[in-house]
């Protein structure tokens, strides 16, 4: 890597003191517009729906956890049921996701042959797949083969549409790290799959985690497939669980948010609860180059 | 650490590949392992201890699995009574025929209506279900949807059902359902009336000269407007304003001719006045400004705040503005008076008409026909949930009513609020069509869209009438 | 690329479980709906052979070809807005300068995990002519005369609900920037005798070509996924009003449900996947006449 000299500039001391209250300044509200809506969810979920409709932004007059204990106490809503479904369905789509996403990206971005090019084109154009409107030719190929309606049904969209992204990632990664390594490892004798596990696998932790999390929100929050997918109610996920608060012509939003934020609570704790040592990770991937 | 993930990983994606394989094989019907939680499932043993109590006509001749499809979810059911009825019945019927495990699938409408589409474009239709009536001509033609003339005419309760509340599940002289839930209607204005009276009007106006005169008055007394709409959803423009404004030009007998493909026209002369009219009226400043970025449930608080002193709406914005006006004011509660929309100069038809009907009907999947005995247990789900349980529930509790006429309904026990609307509905005003009860989804679609630039002052009746008409001739 | 190529069996036993489930859920469903566009079909058995005359129509459909030019604006919008904000963002975060780093790096995803619902909420809110903080703003610092329905201005509205849609994926384009410039040595970007500016200057032109395939791979999921943009728009405007912020998947989406043409449905689907095929492909074309030049 060239290393470009730059000369060191005296006299700037006030130029950059604007610089970072300007920077930090920009950096703290967008940070804090993106926790608004958590904090709007939260507050909003201690009104009751009268005084969310009259007024959505404002704080709950007499703020109550009613919501909460109806939820909870309900058994029509089926949170649990739903929770336990979201929790498998996603566990195991984000585990394969990376697992193949893993595998397919690498052989892509170290591997030639023939075909190569073709895998490439075929993965993007699953990203250009409009779902919402290929909804009816999906649920007829699952019906067809009986795998709709089943505990698994999902994993089959949720791995496939995820996978692109996941392969783009990892390629995108690999092509900044040296090829040298693995060559090394080649010569000491180690296998093609055991360089892969062994010593590309763990350099690839940052890219891998973020694609875990991306995934991980993306197979929670899922609710088309979901919809037009399951027609049993014991295999509904949680976004189709959250349709029950729904009405024809009135929704009860504060309840919804209350049962939202009790279903993504074990997500959100994860993330933010591990985004340090997320971070920690991220760092103790580096490879120098 | 790591080898063991890798290790589970692999296990994973060699499961998934058999159960890929496994799945290939198998064939349509599928059964699940988990127990859906909604449902009640009961076990099928075969004891005839507990005797059917109601509606045995045939539904205890049946034992095994029933799919049912509806979307009166329990958020729903609070408050809308239609929905709560539903409900109930469901839950009785199910216990008077222990034998039958009723699967239900309960979606919120939205929802609902892509699942079943989704569904009957794959012909994979649950055994019943509820059918919207704009689907029934082309559901009827595809033979997904079991013609239940004879049954309708052999039901117990036949001779106690309104007529009228079949025409929008009627495809020449054969019926394809039972009409469901409550009937309300789709265009009422609620207003104050202590602020239309210190505008100078002890009722609501006739005419809309007089609303614009009013107008005035509000609008140099502190309010911004007289009546509040949302229409951002792009539906209730059509069902809860033209629908109505469009009967008082054209007549009933000109929308007859439209769904019978009798030789009307939208760009018929009456229906494009209509159409301008309403395109000047939301123009005129009598309405809110904001009227196609606000839905109806936006609206509707600017009525229960008092900002504005109309609001139009239907018979469930009714039921919100009732249920928190009573908590929140109970004054203007007491005040609040309901009214038809007032005639357009030059429109000749009923000044007296709002759209009612029920939107939704029972109906059973074709492919019924096949198991004699699951199809009686169908039909007597049908009879049950439209009979007069439901009809008496709702009358009793929240004076609604259904396809099912209950005499003497005692209004006496229910307040001024609840009476008058009960009037609105069912005795002082003459009914005409919702007009998305019928003909094609399609049309509508273009029609509301075109309504939108419509009341924007963007485009002008005839093109819009243009368009809808294209759209008629394409799909209907 | 490695010298060595691995044994084709290998190879072959890698790529077949991913690549078969792939094709069978996301190309046969392509396939059938290929295959359906052929057909007017008003969902349901029946179906009638028209062959290309649902294309005919699509060459013809005038809010079709309306959505398109919507897309391609917001793609345009969110390619500076999504991409280039987050990139500027993660160089920042990067700097010495910029404290609190791990709240921004954490906070700022969290909006893209949010369901479209809640975000347009949120931005009807902000939007709203009566209650919406935006003319409340305006009203306090004395420019009544800017306030309006801001979703009922037929000129604006495609970028007023573009904004709800850049806001909400700076973070997930921060998040996936973050992760590739964590290969890159520290010191690039804190060498303690550089001042904010050169700092900020030297990190783009050292650190964009090092993960200059990770920011293609982002301007690849920003514009395929412009392309199927659906939730926030229906959630705020449903298209309107009339169509004036109608968009491709959201007008097959209605043709298919709304309006139960699934025929020409598919017919749609298609054609945004076709033509989402000739943006990307154009857009590495560009891209690669840029990187010889």
């Amino acid at each position: 890597m060239a290393e470009k000299v730059y000369g060191m500039t005296t006299g700037r001391r006030v130029g950059n003191g604007v610089l970072t209250v300007v920077m930090n300044t920009i950096m703290i509200i967008f940070s804090l517009s993106c926790i608004f809506p958590l904090v709007w969810m939260f507050y909003s979920s201690l009104k009751v729906k009268r005084e969310f409709n009259a007024d959505i932004i404002g704080l709950p007059p007499n703020p109550t956890f009613e919501n909460y204990a109806k939820i909870l106490t309900n058994k029509d809503y089926h949170i649990a049921d739903s929770l336990i479904n979201s929790v498998r369905t996603t566990a195991l789509s984000v585990a394969l996701i990376l697992l193949f996403g893993f595998v397919v990206g690498y052989i892509l971005a170290r591997v030639k042959f023939r075909g190569n090019r073709v895998i490439w084109i075929m993965l993007l154009m699953g990203m250009l797949i409009p779902v919402h409107s290929l909804l009816v030719p999906i649920y007829i190929v699952f019906n067809r083969t009986g795998m709709n309606n089943q505990w698994y049904t999902l994993l089959f969209p949720y791995i496939a549409f995820g996978m692109p992204i996941a392969v783009f990632l990892i390629h995108g990664y690999l092509k900044a790290v040296p090829v040298a390594l693995e060559e090394a490892a080649s010569i000491d004798g180690s296998s093609f799959s055991g360089t892969l596990f062994k010593i590309i696998m763990p350099i690839c932790k940052p890219v891998m985690v973020t694609i875990a999390i991306i995934q991980t929100f993306a197979c929670w929050n899922e609710f088309s497939f979901a919809l037009v997918l399951l027609r049993d109610v014991g295999l509904h996920t949680v976004p189709l669980a959250m349709t029950q608060f729904t009405g024809q012509f009135s929704s009860d939003y504060p309840k919804i948010m209350s049962a939202m934020l009790i279903t993504m609570a074990p997500i959100v704790v994860l993330y933010f609860g591990f985004s340090k040592n997320i971070i920690k990770g991220m760092v103790a991937g580096v490879v120098k180059g | 650490m790591k080898r063991s993930k890798i290790i589970l990983s692999l296990i994973l994606s060699i499961v998934m590949a058999i159960s890929l394989l496994a799945g290939c094989g198998g064939n349509e019907t599928t059964t699940t392992t988990a127990a859906p939680a909604d449902t009640t499932t009961t076990t099928a043993a075969p004891d005839d201890t507990d005797e059917t109590t109601t509606g045995d006509e045939g539904g205890d001749g049946y034992a095994g699995d029933l799919t049912l499809m509806h979307f009166s979810t329990s958020e729903e059911s609070e408050g809308n009574g239609g929905s709560d009825g539903f409900r109930t019945v469901i839950a009785q019927w199910e216990e008077a025929n222990p034998d039958i495990t009723l699967k239900q699938t309960v979606l919120a409408n939205d929802e609902y209506k892509t699942q079943v589409a989704t569904l009957a474009s794959a012909g994979d239709l649950p055994d019943v279900f509820l059918l919207q009536g704009m689907n029934t001509k082309s559901w009827a033609e595809q033979g997904l949807i079991m013609d239940m003339t004879d049954v309708i005419k052999d039901s117990p309760h036949y001779a106690d059902y309104n007529q009228a509340y079949f025409t929008p599940f009627t495809d020449g002289d054969k019926l394809y359902g039972l009409p469901v839930l409550t009937g309300g209607t789709c265009t009422v204005i609620v207003y104050d009336k202590a602020a239309w009276a210190e505008a100078g009007f002890e009722e609501f106006p006739k005419t809309w000269d007089e609303v614009k005169e009013a107008n005035e008055y509000f609008t140099a007394n502190g309010y911004k407007e007289s009546i509040a709409f949302g229409n951002s959803g792009k539906w209730q423009m059509n069902s809860c304003f033209l629908s109505t404004l469009g009967d008082r030009f054209t007549g009933p007998e000109w929308f007859q001719s439209i769904i019978d493909k009798g030789g009307a026209a939208f760009t018929d002369e009456p229906f494009v006045e209509a159409l301008d009219y309403t395109g000047m009226l939301f123009q005129s400043g009598v309405f809110n400004d904001d009227f196609n970025a606000i839905n109806n449930e936006d609206a509707r608080e600017y009525y229960i705040s008092g900002e504005t002193p109309a609001f139009i709406g239907g018979n469930w914005d009714v039921s919100y503005i009732g249920a928190t006006l009573l908590e929140t004011d109970p004054e203007l509660y007491e005040n609040t008076g309901f009214a038809v929309l007032p005639q357009p100069e030059g429109a000749t038809g009923s000044e007296n008409s709002q759209n009612i009907g029920l939107g939704y009907a029972v109906a059973i999947n074709s492919k019924l026909a096949e198991d004699e005995a699951k199809l009686a247990a169908a039909i007597d789900l049908a009879y049950y949930v439209t009979g007069p349980e439901f009809a008496s529930y709702v009358a009793e509790n929240y004076a609604l009513g259904g396809l099912t006429q209950v005499s003497n309904v005692d209004l006496s026990a229910f307040d001024q609020f609840t009476q008058d609307f009960y009037n609105y509905s069912y005795v002082d005003t003459n009914a005409c069509e919702i007009y998305d009860s019928y003909v094609s989804p399609a049309v509508w679609d273009v029609l509301n869209t075109e309504l939108q630039n419509l009341t924007n002052g963007d485009t002008d009746g005839a093109t819009v009438a243009q368009l809808t008409q294209e759209a008629y001739e394409a799909n209907y | 690329m490695l010298t060595r190529r691995p044994p084709l069996r290998i190879l072959i036993g890698y790529l077949l479980i991913p690549l078969a489930l792939y094709v069978f859920a996301v190309f046969i469903p392509l396939i059938t709906a290929a295959f359906y566009s052929m057909f007017e079909w008003k969902g349901g058995p029946n179906k009638t052979f028209t062959g290309i005359a649902n294309y005919i129509a699509l060459i013809q459909d005038k809010i079709f070809w309306l959505s398109f030019s919507h897309n391609l604006y917001l793609i345009l919008l969110c390619v500076i807005g999504q991409v280039g904000v987050a990139f500027v963002f993660v160089m920042m975060i990067n700097t010495r300068f910029v404290k609190l780093k791990s709240i921004h790096r954490t906070f700022g995803f969290f909006p893209s995990t949010i369901a479209a619902v809640y975000v347009g909420f949120i931005w009807l809110m902000i939007y709203d002519s009566r209650r919406g903080i935006l003319n409340w703003f305006l009203e306090l610092i004395g420019r009544e005369d800017l306030t309006q329905v801001w979703l009922n201005n037929t000129d604006l509205v495609m970028t007023l609900v573009s904004i709800p849609l850049i806001w909400q994926y700076i973070g997930y384009y921060m998040l996936i920037l973050l992760s590739a410039t964590s290969s890159i040595d520290k010191e690039i970007f804190e060498s303690a005798e550089l001042d904010g500016a050169n700092a900020f200057q030297r990190s783009i032109h050292i650190v964009l070509p090092m993960i200059k395939n990770t920011v293609i791979v982002c301007l690849v999921l920003c514009v395929s996924g412009n392309m199927k943009a659906f939730d926030n728009i229906y959630v705020m405007t449903a298209g309107g009003p009339g169509n004036n912020s109608m968009v491709l998947a959201m007008y097959g989406y209605k043709v298919s449900f709304a309006q139960q043409n699934m025929g020409y449905g598919s017919a749609i689907s298609v054609g945004i996947f076709v033509l989402g095929l000739l943006v990307i492909g154009g857009m590495q074309l560009v891209s690669n006449k840029l990187s010889k030049d």
